[in-house]
């Protein structure tokens, strides 16, 4: 008894940072309600303070995590390793982004809670990045969903947000459920739910015929986590979502749901420890990447064949997520198959290819870069009575608000994977990584990916250009410089995001090199 | 203090972003002469950039390789090998340089930027201060394309011009400007995706063969390592079409050229010259950067016998479009896919006759048609149309345009004694003993292009500018001034261009000076993949012989040829 309080004790330190949101959390739970009278009405400008509290909050939460030291700690059901550490910082940098563009979005009375949903999904989020058994993985994925159910929910209780949030309700505890289903699977397998342990059974498997358990266990994790990811055919929901929720709600289910699956892959795909389980018929390797290798081509093509098609920003911008969803999963795919290889093939191959997880990484920074710089600017450039829905609410906004329009087109030309933009070098590290690993002997077939990204990157343009289009070479339709509000937050978010954007272009050295050291 | 280099690339960007953050609503006057201000700065620049560049100690021919920038300007920009044990051993780099063919390109852009400010003065009055912005950071990206030495920044620079180009075209642009511009986009940016992906995937299949290279996206030291260690003619093969795509689609190579007549019509008048000067160059720089230094294999028994189909075909079928069109505007631009078919065969001519002629006809269109399309912006500003047959007579109405459409026509036809006559003469002449003999079937195609390249700009001079008097009306619309013949404005806009076209008419000997070290460079190349093969080694000396004794001196620099 007392060596397993030992044992949670020191656990404890290695997720302190989730520890300090996860306490804010309980704060604003339980200060909120006191300051909202029963008419559920409150001060004017309470959710200014609620919004400076999650600020504070992730600040402190940051300060721990430049605190600690970036070595590989394992401990029980927690690892504390590189990755964790990158995506912590990740999802405390965007977290912070994310409060400042959630800002005004709620009401007085409802931004506390809203505000604790947010801090609770970033340390949901960290805790899959550190979790180190399937129980803990499971807990920290819950500890995402449910409080987005209440954040899609809370700034607006129009039938549109309530429908968002139901499907998103649905099927989102339809995925959880198949995710448990497969870690069952995963736990028969094995006998352990420790990560660590299933890697070592992984490897100590002597046998090399491939497990049916293993392939059901892997295919059942795939179509849940491809949720989150919306990879097609999981991605119904998100057009719908992302038209009725709030703005602010969009822009977090575009990025933080996408860190969650991926992140969660990683830690059950991929062992820390590397190679040794090279070309081993026992891992999941083998039935995950034709699977995702399809599943990628098809979420490349749906999302951007049907943005093509939409005439509503935010059903664009989700369709646009799924496509990006597709580009990260040629990384990810490319990096499996290369951690799969042989000693020998490895050693012909590594020392001059930009690795697939690393290339995955940093797009995964760049996109949340540019994908909240996108909202952030719909949020700042809403009118008063009116949020940005068609394109029509955006032309010729080049006339109106001239900077706007200047910050979004940036936004979207990085979106597009145009130079000087971070999302181009994003780009040119998925098809590097993808084009090495395809020159290996029998891996012709990722080079077909990179081909396949290249098409796609195209058809993208076309669809983030016509919105370009719409704000500056069209005439504005009845817009007046008066209803325009000031959004002082969204607009520093913006400026955030913009120095992410092209910050990362010229320095790319700066987010590189942390991800280099992720890769065993 | 940053160099002499870097102040030319990045000055007119930065004039750009001072015109748009201080005084984005700028009146039009104010704008132009900011705008005019930072060309004319940026072209005295380039012009002590190259009192520089000209100022260097001579590179002996064995110390150089087939691509040698001087000026260099080496930072690195992502170097992966000192991230971590794992990480690959490359680094992209920020390598900025000129040479002598990069140097000519350079000039001529900065020339033609200044005559584009100078024809947009009265036209554009509708968000002026945008308008020069685009223009001004255009011109940073032109420059920058010809003056990077990284293929990931070449390739940077190359795609970056696509987004002010977007804007002149969609938004100050003709009626069609917005599908236009969609079109060129889209159009252009899948060629380059193509090429993107070729371009990477010379790097790392050169890599993997040559562990040792650490600088693998240094078009100089790839171009080193690939000369002494080439790839398989299959690699090559498949790498030149990959990489050609994008270019192809550039230059543009018929059957990919169907966005330029678009682009071009609807483009301002700023816009057209840009884009037919310089623009066009970016996809045959491409060519003689990317693909002759690397792939000498694939050029040679890929590129000679398929490139030079299509720029045959390019050339009569170019002609032949603009033959039948009735919008002068148009017809430059179908004119311009027939003076780029010429500018290809005499790049994959592969000798050096052709590849300086390639290289001399690539400034001579930019400069004969960069005349050209002011010179329609000049009378669609006083009678907005350029049907050819609502017009004629001009020139007894507009004498001094009338000067300069003949001179600029016969240019761009390419009369002995102008600049034009020169380059298509060398490119023919490369081309006629390139390639065993299907040379000669390509030149002599591309000879029928000049009887027609005559026929259809004469057609123009006689039909739009002489001819019965027949012009629409004078008074149309209030406001506007009495038409009058060109004025001081338009003259300084136009002379400069007609200038040089003469100049390069009668002393071509200075700029072939100027690129022929590196056109032989590259040339060598060829001689050695040709000298590989026993049959083809007679042939090839033979040619060398010839082309030092035999030609006329006009137009070659062989007799100054130690």
């Amino acid at each position: 008894m007392n060596a397993a309080i030992q044992q949670l004790n020191n656990a404890f330190s290695l997720i302190a940072p989730e520890a300090v949101l996860l306490a804010a959390v309980c704060l604003i739970f339980f200060a909120a309600p006191f300051l909202v009278n029963e008419r559920g009405e409150a001060p004017v400008g309470l959710r200014h303070r609620w919004g400076c509290l999650s600020l504070l909050a992730l600040l402190l939460a940051s300060c721990v995590w430049w605190q600690s030291p970036p070595v590989t700690r394992t401990l029980g059901p927690f690892v504390l390793d590189e990755l964790t550490w990158y995506i912590r910082g990740l999802t405390l940098t965007f977290g912070a982004i994310l409060v400042l563009l959630h800002w005004n979005q709620a009401d007085d009375a409802r931004s506390a809670e809203s505000h604790a949903c947010l801090l609770a999904i970033l340390a949901g989020v960290n805790l899959i990045a550190a979790s180190n058994d399937l129980v803990g993985l499971f807990v920290a994925l819950e500890l995402v969903s449910i409080p987005t159910y209440l954040f899609l929910l809370l700034p607006r209780r129009d039938a549109p947000a309530q429908e968002a949030t139901l499907k998103y309700f649905l099927l989102s505890i339809f995925s959880s459920a198949i995710v448990l289903f497969g870690m069952s699977y995963l736990y028969g397998a094995t006998g352990t739910t420790n990560l660590s342990g299933i890697h070592a059974a992984f490897s100590a498997a002597s046998d090399h015929r491939a497990n049916p358990l293993v392939a059901v266990a892997t295919v059942m994790l795939i179509a849940g986590l491809g949720f989150r990811l919306t990879a097609v055919p999981f991605h119904f929901y998100a057009p719908d979502v992302f038209q009725g929720a709030p703005t602010s709600a969009a822009a977090m289910l575009s990025f933080v749901p996408k860190i969650a699956g991926f992140v969660a892959l990683l830690r059950l795909m991929v062992p820390a420890t590397g190679a040794e389980q090279a070309m081993n018929p026992w891992t999941m390797t083998p039935a995950a990447i034709p699977l995702l290798w399809w599943l990628a081509v098809a979420t490349m093509f749906v999302g951007n064949l049907m943005a093509l098609m939409q005439t509503d920003i935010r059903r664009l911008l989700a369709y646009s997520s799924v496509s990006h969803a597709g580009y990260m999963m040629v990384g990810l795919i490319v990096g499996m198959a290369h951690e799969h290889q042989k000693a020998d093939v490895l050693a012909t191959v590594s020392p001059n290819s930009v690795s697939g997880i690393g290339a995955m990484l940093f797009y995964l920074a760049v996109y949340g870069a540019m994908t909240l710089g996108t909202f952030a600017v719909l949020i700042a450039a809403a009118r008063t009575d009116k949020r940005i829905e068609s394109f029509d609410d955006l032309s010729g906004l080049s006339r109106t608000r001239p900077a706007m329009a200047l910050l979004l087109a940036i936004f979207l030309f990085s979106l597009a994977g145009l130079p000087p933009t971070a999302g181009f070098l994003g780009k040119l590290n998925l098809f590097f990584a993808a084009w090495s690993q395809g020159t290996v002997e029998g891996q012709e077939s990722y080079k077909w990916l990179a081909v396949i990204l290249a098409i796609n990157a195209a058809l993208g343009a076309w669809y983030y250009l016509k919105i370009i289009g719409v704000m500056f070479l069209r005439e504005p339709i009845n817009r007046s410089q008066q209803d325009t509000v000031i959004e002082t937050p969204s607009l520093i978010a913006a400026g955030l995001c913009l120095v992410g954007t092209l910050g990362l272009f010229f320095l790319p050295g700066w987010l590189w090199v942390p991800i280099q050291s992720i890769m065993p | 203090m940053p160099s002499l280099l870097v102040i030319m690339i990045f000055l007119p960007a930065i004039a750009a972003v001072a015109l748009l953050l201080l005084d984005p609503q700028a009146t039009a006057v104010r704008a132009r002469w900011v705008a005019l201000l930072a060309t004319v700065a940026t072209f005295l620049v380039s012009w002590g950039v190259a009192a520089q560049f000209l100022a260097l100690p001579q590179v002996s021919e064995t110390a150089r390789g087939p691509v040698h920038p001087q000026l260099v300007q080496r930072h690195t920009w992502l170097d992966l090998s000192q991230a971590g044990p794992h990480s690959p051993g490359v680094k992209l780099e920020f390598f900025l340089g000129l040479d002598g063919i990069s140097l000519s390109l350079v000039l001529l852009t900065t020339i033609l930027t200044i005559s584009s400010v100078l024809v947009s003065w009265t036209a554009i009055k509708d968000r002026a201060a945008q308008f020069y912005a685009c223009l001004l950071i255009l011109e940073t990206g032109l420059i920058g394309v010809f003056c990077s030495f990284d293929i990931l920044l070449f390739y940077v620079f190359f795609e970056f011009t696509l987004i002010p180009l977007f804007f002149l075209v969609g938004i100050w642009g003709g009626p069609l400007r917005r599908y236009a511009a969609g079109k060129f986009f889209v159009y252009t940016l899948a060629g380059s995706l193509i090429t993107l992906l070729g371009l990477v995937s010379l790097v790392v299949t050169t890599v993997q063969a040559n562990p040792g290279l650490t600088t693998p996206f240094s078009i100089p030291d790839l171009a080193n390592t690939l000369a002494e260690h080439p790839l398989t003619p299959t690699v090559q093969f498949t790498l030149f079409l990959m990489i050609a795509a994008g270019f192809m689609v550039k230059v543009p190579l018929f059957p990919f050229h169907t966005w330029l007549p678009l682009a071009h019509v609807e483009a301002p008048t700023a816009g057209s010259v840009l884009l037919a000067g310089v623009l066009l160059k970016l996809g045959t720089y491409g060519f003689l950067r990317m693909l002759l230094p690397m792939l000498p294999d694939a050029c040679l028994h890929t590129g000679l016998p398929l490139i030079g189909a299509m720029a045959s075909i390019g050339i009569i079928y170019g002609s032949f479009c603009a033959l039948s069109q009735n919008d002068i505007k148009k017809l430059v631009a179908y004119s311009s896919v027939a003076h780029l078919g010429f500018c290809m065969l005499g790049l994959f001519a592969l000798n050096i006759e052709g590849i300086s002629g390639g290289v001399l006809q690539m400034i001579n269109h930019g400069l004969s048609t960069g005349a050209l399309f002011c010179i329609v912006g000049m009378f669609y500003e006083r009678y907005h149309t350029r049907q050819l047959n609502e017009l004629g007579g001009l020139a007894t109405k507009l004498p001094l345009m009338g000067v300069a459409m003949v001179f600029t026509s016969f240019a761009s036809i390419g009369l002995p004694g102008l600049n034009g006559f020169v380059g298509e003469f060398l490119c023919l002449a490369g081309m006629f003993r390139a390639g065993d003999g299907q040379g000669v079937i390509f030149s002599a195609l591309g000879a029928m292009g000049v009887v027609l390249g005559a026929w259809y700009l004469l057609g123009v001079v006689q039909h739009a500018f002489f001819g019965p008097v027949h012009l629409p009306a004078e008074h149309h619309g209030p406001g506007h001034e009495p038409i009058a013949d060109l004025n001081a404005r338009e003259v300084a806009a136009l002379a400069p261009l007609l200038g040089l076209c003469l100049i390069l008419g009668l002393f071509p000997q200075p700029l072939l000076d100027l690129i022929r070290p590196d056109v032989e460079a590259v040339a060598k190349l060829y001689g050695n993949v040709r000298a590989t093969n026993p049959n083809a080694f007679m042939h090839a000396s033979l040619n060398n012989h010839a082309s030092q004794k035999n030609l006329p001196s006009v137009a070659l620099g062989s007799e100054v040829r130690p």
